[in-house]
């Protein structure tokens, strides 16, 4: 396995006095898919917002393909290899699915937009408003959008949120095929906790800002501090 | 688009490229691409401009009356200015009060270098329009990172500083202050787009230049909003930060729409100065600032006539209650009828009357055929 696509050291962030991200370190491989987990108020999504650049580090760094990215804004780092979705589906709501797709196609040099157009089943929605579709299919928009460009590594946003527990399974499933297909390295937030140990590679479980296990998914599955923090009877 | 673009659904004649699911769907575009301009549209917008270009032409010969040319002349001026504001408004979502910075800034231009510094007209009026525009580009390098209420009263406050720099007693030798400067043409070549200045002061041999100018403006917003900077603007419009984290720099985009808006603004203020011969601290004025931004609201912004169609109302409400002084009042209520009632504004709503009447018509012929 190739060095880390993405690599995040010490990450900090305070909202006044309170910590919501303590010193997490973090480390994604090309293709790899890293689940972060825990309990509501962990950090998760805060950590999410500190590695993607949108809010600025209150401490640590981050690192893309080796080069030091923690002071570039978030259009820069689309540019060069970083997306993210966000736990609530972000679309642009009065375009069609094909004018923000192209769009952003054409912003990140996409030369297969109609591959990803197919892997997400969005071809007979096309035409249509996105405020006009489906939950489950903007999402679908929401994703395909971040792995617009090939990026290097995309940040995901519980991207099961406001889904049925069989649109969510599904979706992991296309996540994870997706990130092996195109060797995108996934950073995946995620409530789904069987879901995530069934797709991911490696996982993180944060609680209370900090780092409280990192590994493969058998070896946090067994951790007793996970156990006895958050997974309880579902190990 | 180039052939490098992307493009989701591509003609059947690539075997390369499977056919979309779905087919025979009503309003499907297959083959068209969404984003940016197309060759035929364009052309399509073009035809249209020229016809309406060389029928407004004919409006003097229509409209004998002195006064309602003149109206009209005014409503077409004050319209210039409102297709900019329009266009900011629905492109990006910015309403502005502070327009008349360009506007005025713009005339007052005119009457300095002509009358002051003894330029041809037309130089002063296109170094006007530069300068008008660069001054938007400054204001809007600004302001334009601000949004909804903080970006009203930002452009409001350039604005009324404008006002207040013209009043002046200091500027008097420049700006004549509160008793305003007259636009004298004094150089060599002392016409613009071949008219004298006593032509420029009469409404039916003004209105050639006004109306040219309006057909420009509005065709040229056509094609910024429907090129793929249009659909950008949209997009940071509708979701910002979705664009940026789409790799768009939002920053630019939204000052170039506030550069187009600005660059109207000037244009209409160079024609007010020409017309009038006369530029006072009027043309930076609160008063007209909200007028502008009403005629807009009032017409509505969403369609790109809506402005126009909202100015030239005003301007005939202007000359018809003007005199009594309820002026005001029945643009109050007007205001208050259309943002209850009428959210698109007059056009947005006659509009939506046609398409529906048109949609009913269809359903009608269809169900008579079947």
């Amino acid at each position: 396995m190739s060095g880390p696509v993405l690599r995040a050291e010490g990450v900090t962030l305070r909202y006044g006095a309170v910590v919501a991200v303590d010193h997490v370190d973090i480390a994604v491989a090309p293709g790899v898919l890293h689940g972060v987990i825990g309990p509501n108020g962990a950090g998760k999504s805060s950590f999410m917002d500190a590695l993607s650049g949108r809010r600025r580090l209150s401490g640590g760094t981050v690192h893309l393909d080796g080069e030091d990215i923690t002071k570039r804004n978030v259009a820069w780092r689309r540019k060069n290899g970083m997306a993210r979705s966000f736990q609530k589906t972000s679309v642009f709501n009065s375009m069609t699915v094909r004018t923000q797709l192209e769009m952003v196609a054409r912003r990140n040099r996409e030369d297969d937009l109609a591959g990803i157009v197919s892997a997400f089943g969005l071809e007979p929605y096309l035409d249509e408003p996105c405020i006009s579709i489906s939950y489950g299919l903007q999402r679908s928009v929401d994703i395909a959008m971040a792995l617009i460009g090939k990026p290097h590594v995309v940040l995901l946003d519980e991207p099961g949120a406001g889904l049925s527990q069989e649109e969510s399974v599904r979706m992991l499933d296309h996540i994870r095929g997706l990130c092996s297909e195109r060797d995108v390295a996934a950073v995946l937030v995620e409530h789904d906790v069987d879901g995530v140990f069934r797709v991911c590679d490696e996982i993180t479980v944060l609680s209370l800002g900090k780092v409280l296990a990192t590994g493969k998914p058998a070896e946090v599955r067994a951790n007793p501090a996970v156990i006895e923090a958050y997974l309880g009877s579902q190990a | 688009m180039s052939s490098t673009a992307p493009t989701v659904v591509t003609t059947t004649d690539d075997p390369a490229v499977a056919p979309p699911r779905g087919d025979g769907a009503p309003g499907r575009r297959e083959g068209r691409v969404a984003v940016g301009l197309e060759r035929r549209a364009v052309l399509r917008a073009l035809a249209v401009a020229v016809v309406i270009l060389v029928a407004g032409l004919f409006v003097p010969d229509l409209i004998t009356s002195s006064y309602y040319m003149g109206v009209a002349a005014d409503g077409v001026v004050l319209g210039i200015m409102a297709a900019g504001i329009g266009f900011l408004a629905h492109r990006s979502g910015l309403i502005s009060l502070g327009h008349t910075a360009f506007y005025g800034g713009s005339a007052y231009g005119v009457a300095i270098f002509t009358t002051h510094w003894g330029w041809s007209p037309t130089t002063a009026a296109v170094v006007a329009v530069i300068g008008g525009t660069l001054l938007a580009v400054a204001i809007g390098s600004l302001v334009i990172r601000i949004t909804g209420f903080g970006f009203l009263m930002l452009t409001l406050a350039f604005g009324q500083a404008l006002y207040a720099l013209s009043t002046l007693t200091s500027l008097r030798d420049v700006t004549g202050a509160f008793d305003g400067i007259s636009v004298v043409f004094s150089g060599e070549s002392q016409k613009v787009a071949g008219l004298t200045q006593a032509q420029l002061g009469a409404p039916d041999t003004f209105w050639p230049l006004a109306w040219v100018c309006l057909v420009l403006v509005v065709l040229g917003l056509w094609l910024v909003g429907r090129s793929r900077f249009g659909v950008t603007l949209e997009a940071i419009r509708e979701n910002e930060e979705r664009a940026r984290f789409s790799g768009y720099n939002t920053y630019l985009p939204r000052l170039g729409a506030f550069a187009i808006s600005g660059f109207c603004a000037s244009i209409a203020g160079v024609l007010f100065a020409l017309k009038a011969s006369y530029v006072s601290p009027d043309v930076l004025g609160f008063q007209l600032a909200g007028d502008s931004l009403v005629a807009t609201i009032v017409g509505g912004f969403t369609i790109l006539i809506g402005p126009v169609v909202g100015a030239l109302l005003y301007i005939y409400a202007q000359g018809r209650f003007g005199d009594t002084g309820n002026l005001e009042l029945y643009m109050g209520l007007a205001l208050i009828v259309v943002v209850i009632f009428l959210p698109g504004g007059v056009v947005g709503f006659v509009t939506d009357r046609v398409v529906r009447l048109r949609a009913r018509l269809w359903r009608g012929r269809k169900g008579a055929g079947s």
